[in-house]
């Protein structure tokens, strides 16, 4: 027995980075291949964007985050080096209590890895994440090729896409692309045909591994790892596949380098897009490789993918607004003192903060969010029915804070992002009626200016701030189309 | 039950005083209290002292209420500390009423004082909004600026009310400030000049937020027994009411009102046992623009709704059938937290009266003071009698 893919989501940060603008900065653009790059917004990370990916990708498939029997979260670039953040992410979709949550690393190799063992698998329903947001220093090559973005898989006992072969290979390779303990930016030493060698051997020989049991030509796409828009091509060549089968779903060319996302966002484009037969080629600096060639069935049939990948994004920005976006030229945040929130407290309120639990009065029948203390209509005492608010809602009123107006833990975002429109935004309840239950949440994704009473909004969940060391996440909420 | 009456009132200046502390503004304040009562008072004479303070920047967060009572000379004298966000000495003003009215006290100070502007913006900012719902609205990335602006926002929605009319409120606020000489910010303002000022929370400008502002204020409030021992021309305190609401504004039915005013007015009007249409001149919680118009609907001066054509029509202004905020209001005046309410009563005191010099409401009657903490979790309104309608 094993799982197959049913369905797949993908996330991509809404800011475009042209290479031109790169160049105009420093004279040159080293991402070789590479148009633009995603920048994350000021309030996201790996663990937001795998949150969002992971959300389309449940929608998209029939399966509910509380029935999942385990949930990989696959990252170079996690929040915390250590503390098990797939917790989180599971919390932020609602998995279960007895959900088993692990998160991969250590290589851009992860991703497919994760994949390829969660699709060995045999028991219920599995929740791949692959997310990644690759930092360099300003003036290299990472950094100019540094992008970002997440897939997202749900694997089930049958249908969809399954796993026809999978081959793995490791070849000892120090000095190819690192991070040193405790750095947030990757490094190489720069050796130019070193690391291609590294490359092509590693994947060649995982190419070797498939043996007989797949033949590389007879795919319909081939996703390989690119950390720039050049080096996939290279190994064409051990692969015996043609270039253009490779273009077709590549996302390095408008989305930079994606880390460990980077070849599950390519599958997943090409699983959304119907693609029968798809090879992904992951490859991590050290050096691994591991290769996964999948087979959906027709379109017609139970072997459809579900789900849709789209990361078209026409918001650019500039060179410097992409420092400012990436925390590299503002001066985090002020001393202070007052107002503060523990973690405890926040800690009680995540069904609110990630997932809009609100309460029903039994006395009167008024949506409560929050659920706790006397009704805000008819002031009872009451314990509340839980009641999941939908994640749609509508804006009741807005401002838009400038610098003398926002408290000073949201310095830093406003440094990073400029000034924010924040709005009460009433979410519909799950009844019938007219029922609904207002939040007070910042606006993100949308000129501040344009936002206004009565525009529709939906719930995503951001980082809101950190003290102590501690990110507090929790919902925002972003303009429908 | 006994009636209550202001025997004295005063103030210190409001502004920014780096030289003093929240105690010796406290003092001025509390002299100026003492030398307003006409026949003179004992320290000995009073029986007991409510004080409001937030302690803004976390100076003497507790028992505050004893450290300025004690540094004034009241010796022993019981002292409660109130805390109710920007309505703290309003309540206080109220529970020396309920003081007197018990027959506990005879004579009873209730003051306030907030030290200000002696910290960094960031920690001043830090301090800002720390009495909305500091988990829900606080974490959505506002302070009080926010949320007043989001009110105004709603209010513009509902009511087409328009931003020029929040203008104009603080055109009128200024120009009475720039009459008293304890303002903070006591000058004219154009409405080019509110209207172009820098945005802080949008629709609301700088010129539609009041300043932070160092500050004191208190009032002797004594029994109708005692009364005539101090003066033949007391202010009666004829109605009293007070309210509260949800600490956040979402969690509300309405964003355009206040309930909590609206409750506090009910209750004050018909203890008094006069209308809005009785009031004279009133002294409104006008943190920003925007709380002034709510006041105007909410306290009865006009309809929902209606708060921007009664600033349009000058009802309100100091020459207008109805003026507010005479002394420059929150806007002008200043608003040093824990100090406001009392100064409120300061000013109504001054005006009916007939103290109030180049600002003074010819034949003030009727007086209303209204004090607002928060964006509305508490709400605390007077009804003050002159003189003359007593006698």
């Amino acid at each position: 027995m094993s799982r197959t893919i049913t369905a797949v989501g993908a996330y991509v940060p809404q800011a475009r980075l042209p290479a031109e603008d790169v160049s105009e900065a420093w004279g040159r653009f080293d991402g070789a291949g590479i148009r633009s790059t995603a920048v994350p917004g000021a309030d996201e990370d790996t663990l937001t964007m795998a949150g969002e990916a992971a959300r389309r990708a449940l929608e998209a498939s029939s399966i509910e985050a509380a029935d999942l029997e385990a949930v990989t979260f696959a990252t170079t670039t996690p929040p915390l080096e250590e503390a098990e953040l797939a917790v989180r992410l599971g919390a932020f979709l609602g998995t279960g209590d007895s959900t088993r949550h692990e998160t991969a690393g250590a290589s851009t190799n992860a991703g497919v890895a994760a994949l390829a063992d969660a699709l060995e698998g045999d028991s219920g329903p599995h929740l791949v994440v692959a997310s990644d947001a690759p930092r360099g220093e300003p003036d290299s090559d990472q950094a100019h090729a540094a992008g970002a973005g997440a897939a997202a898989f749900v694997l089930e006992s049958s249908g969809g896409a399954r796993c026809l072969s999978r081959a793995d290979a490791g070849l000892d390779y120090p000095g190819t692309r690192f991070r040193e303990a405790g750095s947030s930016t990757v490094d190489s030493l720069g050796i130019t045909p070193y690391e291609r060698e590294a490359f092509t051997e590693t994947i060649g020989r995982a190419v070797d591994g498939l043996g007989e049991s797949f033949d590389p030509s007879s795919a319909d796409a081939v996703a390989v790892q690119a950390p720039n828009g050049k080096l996939p091509y290279r190994a064409s060549g051990v692969l015996g596949v043609d270039t253009d089968v490779m273009t077709d779903h590549a996302v390095v060319h408008d989305l930079g380098d994606l880390g460990a996302a980077s070849v599950p966002l390519s599958l997943a484009s090409a699983l959304a897009a119907g693609e029968k037969t798809v090879l992904g080629v992951g490859y991590g600096s050290g050096s691994v490789s591991t290769i996964l060639a999948l087979e959906a069935g027709e379109s017609d049939e139970a072997g459809a993918v579900s789900g849709e990948v789209d990361f078209e994004s026409d918001e650019t920005i500039s060179y410097a607004e992409s420092l400012r976006l990436r925390g590299e030229i503002t001066g985090g945040e002020p001393a202070g003192g007052g107002a503060y929130v523990s973690v405890p407290s926040w800690q009680r309120s995540t069904p609110q903060r990630y997932r809009l639990e609100a309460g029903e009065c039994p006395s009167c029948g008024a949506l409560n969010f929050l659920p706790q203390g006397a009704c805000r209509r008819c002031h009872e005492l009451v314990e509340y029915e839980p009641v999941q608010l939908e994640r749609q809602g509508t804006i009741e009123t807005v401002s838009v804070i400038s610098q003398g107006g926002a408290p000073p833990e949201f310095a830093e975002l406003q440094a990073r992002a400029g000034d924010y429109a924040t709005a009460i935004v009433a979410f519909d309840g799950p009844g019938e009626d007219d029922e609904h239950a207002s939040a007070p949440l910042l606006i993100v994704d949308a000129e501040p200016d344009s936002v206004s009473v009565g525009d529709r909004v939906e719930a995503t969940v951001r980082r809101i701030y950190t003290q102590e060391g501690v990110t507090r996440y929790g919902i925002k909420a972003r303009p429908l189309e | 039950m006994r009636d209550a009456y202001v025997i004295g009132a005063g103030g210190s200046q409001y502004g920014a005083f780096p030289t003093e502390s929240y105690r010796s503004m406290f003092r001025t304040a509390f002299e100026s209290t003492t030398a307003s009562v006409d026949n003179g008072i004992d320290a000995g004479d009073i029986d007991e002292a409510f004080i409001g303070m937030i302690s803004i920047g976390g100076r003497q967060l507790g028992l505050s209420g004893p450290a300025v009572t004690e540094h004034v000379g009241l010796h022993g004298v019981p002292t409660t500390r109130l805390e109710n966000a920007c309505a703290a000495s309003g309540y206080a003003v109220r529970q020396a009423v309920q003081a007197v009215r018990s027959g506990m006290a005879d004579v009873v100070l209730a003051g306030g004082v907030e030290m200000m502007t002696d910290l960094s913006s960031d920690t001043t900012r830090y301090w800002f909004g720390v009495s909305g719902e500091t988990e829900w609205e606080r974490m959505a990335g506002t302070t009080f600026s926010g949320v007043y602006a989001q009110i105004a926002s709603a209010h513009m929605a509902e009511y087409g009310t328009e931003r020029e009319q929040l203008s104009k409120i603080a055109v009128k606020s200024h120009a009475n400030g720039a009459l008293n000489p304890d303002a903070h910010l006591g000058f004219e303002c154009s409405l080019e000049q509110a209207e172009g000022a820098g945005v802080v929370a949008d629709p609301l400008t700088l010129y539609h937020c009041c300043p932070t502002s160092d500050g004191a204020a208190a009032v002797l409030v004594a029994s109708e027994d005692v009364v005539e021992q101090y003066t033949d021309t007391p202010v009666r305190i004829a109605g009293v009411g007070a309210a509260s609401d949800g600490v956040g504004l979402f969690q509300r039915d309405s964003y355009t009102s206040l309930p909590a005013t609206k409750q506090a007015a009910e209750t004050a009007y018909e203890m008094a046992g006069v209308g809005p249409e009785d009031v004279d001149f009133a002294e409104v919680h006008d943190c920003f623009s925007i709380a002034e118009i709510l006041a105007y609907e909410d306290l009865g001066f006009c309809e929902p709704g209606e708060g921007g054509q009664l600033i349009e029509d000058g009802v309100t202004t100091l020459e207008g059938d109805l003026p507010v905020n005479t002394s420059g209001g929150l806007k002008s005046k200043g608003h040093p937290i824990g100090a406001t309410g009392a100064g409120q009563v300061y000013e109504a005191f001054k005006q009916l009266r007939g103290d109030a010099g180049d600002r003074q409401v010819e034949g003030a009657q009727v007086g209303l003071t209204h004090n607002v903490g928060g964006s509305g979790g508490a709400a605390v309104v007077h009804v003050l009698e002159g003189p003359e309608v007593d006698a």
